[in-house]
């Protein structure tokens, strides 16, 4: 790259950077960025908080083989012959019948019971020890449904959209078009600086999220599950290529369109639909190259809602190596159209 | 195809169009080195041929060049030509020194040189106290004076200025004027516009007037000029006691009316000669009149057009 070119890039960057994290306008993406870190945060410290309480209510003869045999439907004298000692219980009269609640403790899990004229009917099940494997498909869950295509995507459309139109509302493009900067360098400084500041805050936010979700395991359960830190690095590294990919997209579509809802609103449709377009429409989504680097597959039943079997469908998955590529690809074509159109785009702010 | 030119600002039939509006129409100019003014009413063009210039919008017909270069070029363009827009905003948080600074890193400049030349250029146009503060608490005529350091802070061949003594005070108004004579006298292109022609007509080498996106008249000053002096100049005095004003404007030569404002606050003058009206009203502003403001009457620059036009020998 030209030298001189380096420089500009540079100087955009200082100037674009500052802009994107300190925005006033931009506050609700750290909100987006620091929701589900909260969720995982919550999670890892309630965890930590029901172990202890585990342990100082465990009473005698209350094991984690007898809790488990506890079902629906039982009666509540069978559950007092199987434990006789629960370390909380209560007994009281509704319109419903005589209800009854149990609290046991085995020294790792919290479990309540909830009886209803002398019957089981509910039980929860609380303690510091997490199944491994439920976890990490609760989190590709919540990474796939709702951090890849909401939290980052309108993250994205925010920061991308508006680092040539936010100019054009506030009537400050003139100050890059004046300077002696091509604008082809210009549109590649404004967008290493959206992809630093998204990739920043989501990555950031993701690893924050991974830390919490593997902190409550127990040390042997974490020794146990081998993929850890490659799990890790491979969120990471698809928030990373998401904010790249959505990024391109909405640095275009800011070019083009006025009103980011309508941009927004058609490739979020576009996005959802992906499982059931043909394999080459298919390849020209973001989300499709994204699910493909997902480490950990959101399992599907026949329970199943059909709009979620529809999200989480991923046929024909694309190899590591296609998918970063591709994603690079459609990255890259998309940026060089944004080149195209920033040649000639005009400073018109009394229509804007 | 005429020659490409590389000491002129040149206009090859220029014409703009925002859809079925017309911005400039088949405009064929070229600009010599010196200071020469843009004239027109507002809505004339004469933004529309500044942006035009300077690449901010694109032409919809013709072809334009500074000193043999086209603003598709922006790193060669941009070093020797050096745009102070109207456009009143800046990007937030900016000081006025970091304004002018974060401009001139734009270029690939190092810090040493870019501050070196920030601060020359904010000291030219007198803000140095100022600089450190953020732009947003500037006053009008500060946050004119900034985006002119800027505009003038890499040296450029080629200034071109829209509507720059708009909302100066006098002081700042004769030392920015200075500036431009200073520039122009190094052989630069100083090209201003402004819709008030006695405010420019003083400096200018050449003027180009200019109504409803057409260049009406061109040239020396002085043909133009001429060609105007009979035609009264209509100017608003505000002050405390118009009445009192009004006495003292009708002893005085070249005053050919004078009424009292419709609300009262100040007085209308029409004189046919406003460089002596001038001189003469610094006198009468010591006697307790109570003088606010001074300003040209825009509907009058456009009886002026309306005059040229009608004369229609100027073309």
């Amino acid at each position: 790259m030209n030298p001189l070119w380096m420089k500009q890039v540079g100087a955009v960057l200082r100037l674009e950077i500052r802009k994107s994290f300190l925005s006033r306008r931009g506050w609700w993406i750290y909100l987006l960025a620091a929701l589900p870190f909260l969720i995982f945060a919550g999670h890892a410290i309630q965890s930590q908080f029901d172990g202890e309480r585990a342990v100082r209510w465990k009473t005698a003869g209350t094991t984690a083989d007898k809790l488990r045999k506890v079902h629906t439907g039982m009666k509540v004298s069978e559950l007092k012959e199987l434990l006789p000692n629960p370390f909380q219980s209560q007994q009281w009269d509704t319109r419903r019948g005589e209800q009854e609640f149990f609290v046991y403790s085995d020294g790792e899990h919290i479990v309540s019971i909830r009886a209803v004229d002398g019957e089981v009917e509910r039980i929860t099940r609380r303690g510091s020890t997490c199944d491994p494997q439920e976890d990490s498909t609760i989190f590709a869950g919540v990474f796939q449904f709702l951090y890849l295509r909401l939290f980052i995507f309108f993250g994205c459309l925010f920061v991308f959209m508006n680092l040539f139109r936010g100019e054009m509302l506030d009537k400050t493009l003139h100050f890059y078009f004046l300077a002696p900067l091509r604008r082809e360098v210009l549109v590649v400084g404004k967008f290493l600086a959206g992809l630093v500041a998204t990739a920043a805050v989501f990555c950031l936010s993701t690893f924050g999220q991974l830390v919490f979700l593997y902190m409550h395991w127990a040390p042997a359960q974490r020794a146990e599950y081998t993929s850890m830190f490659t799990d890790t690095a491979a969120y990471v590294g698809v928030t990373a290529l998401a904010c790249l990919g959505y990024g391109a997209v909405f640095l275009a579509a800011g070019m083009l369109v006025r009103n980011p809802l309508i941009p927004g609103a058609v490739i979020l449709l576009w996005e959802s639909i992906n499982g059931i377009l043909p394999s080459t429409l298919r390849h020209m989504s973001i989300i499709y190259y994204l699910k493909s680097l997902c480490p950990v597959d959101v399992p599907m039943s026949q329970n199943t809602p059909p709009p979620l079997a529809l999200l989480a469908s991923n046929v024909d998955p694309a190899g590591p190596v296609v998918a970063i590529g591709g994603m690079l690809l459609v990255a890259t074509a998309v940026i060089a159209y944004s080149m195209v159109r920033v040649r000639k785009m005009e400073i018109n702010y009394g229509t804007d | 195809m005429s020659e490409v030119n590389q000491e002129t600002v040149q206009f090859h039939n220029v014409s703009k169009f925002y859809g079925e509006v017309l911005g400039v129409n088949r405009v064929s100019l070229t600009v010599p080195p010196g200071i020469t003014s843009l004239v027109g009413p507002n809505g004339s063009g004469k933004t529309t041929l500044m942006n035009l210039m300077t690449g901010l919008i694109q032409p919809t017909e013709g072809r334009i060049s500074i000193l043999g270069l086209s603003a598709t070029d922006p790193e060669h363009f941009f070093t020797k030509v050096g745009y102070c827009t109207q456009f009143d905003s800046c990007p937030k948080g900016f000081t006025g020194y970091q304004f002018v600074y974060s401009f001139l890193r734009l270029f690939g400049w190092d810090h040493r040189k870019s501050e070196a030349a920030a601060w020359s250029a904010i000291e030219r146009v007198g803000l140095t106290e100022a600089a450190k503060r953020q732009v947003a608490g500037y006053s009008k005529g500060m946050r004119q004076r900034i985006r002119l350091a800027q505009s003038i802070s890499h040296d450029p061949q080629v200034l071109v200025l829209d509507e720059p003594l708009n909302g100066l005070d006098p002081l700042v108004r004769a030392e920015t004027i200075a500036l431009f004579k200073s520039q122009a006298a190094e052989g630069r292109h100083v090209i201003i516009s402004s819709h008030v022609l006695h405010e420019v007509d003083l400096i200018s080498d050449q003027v180009i007037l200019m109504t409803g996106g057409y260049v009406v008249a061109e040239g020396q000053i002085k043909g133009v000029r001429s060609e105007i002096s009979d035609h009264p100049m209509q100017i608003l005095i505000r002050c405390k006691k118009p009445s009192e004003l009004a006495a003292r404007m009708f002893d005085q030569d070249g005053v050919v009316e004078a009424k009292v404002h419709s609300d009262g606050g100040g007085l209308l003058i029409k004189t046919t000669t406003p460089d002596r009206f001038y001189l003469m009203l610094n006198q009468i502003a010591l006697n307790n009149v109570g003088i606010e403001t001074v300003a040209p009457v825009d509907d009058d620059v456009n009886s002026v057009y309306e005059y040229l036009i009608n004369e229609g020998d100027v073309r």
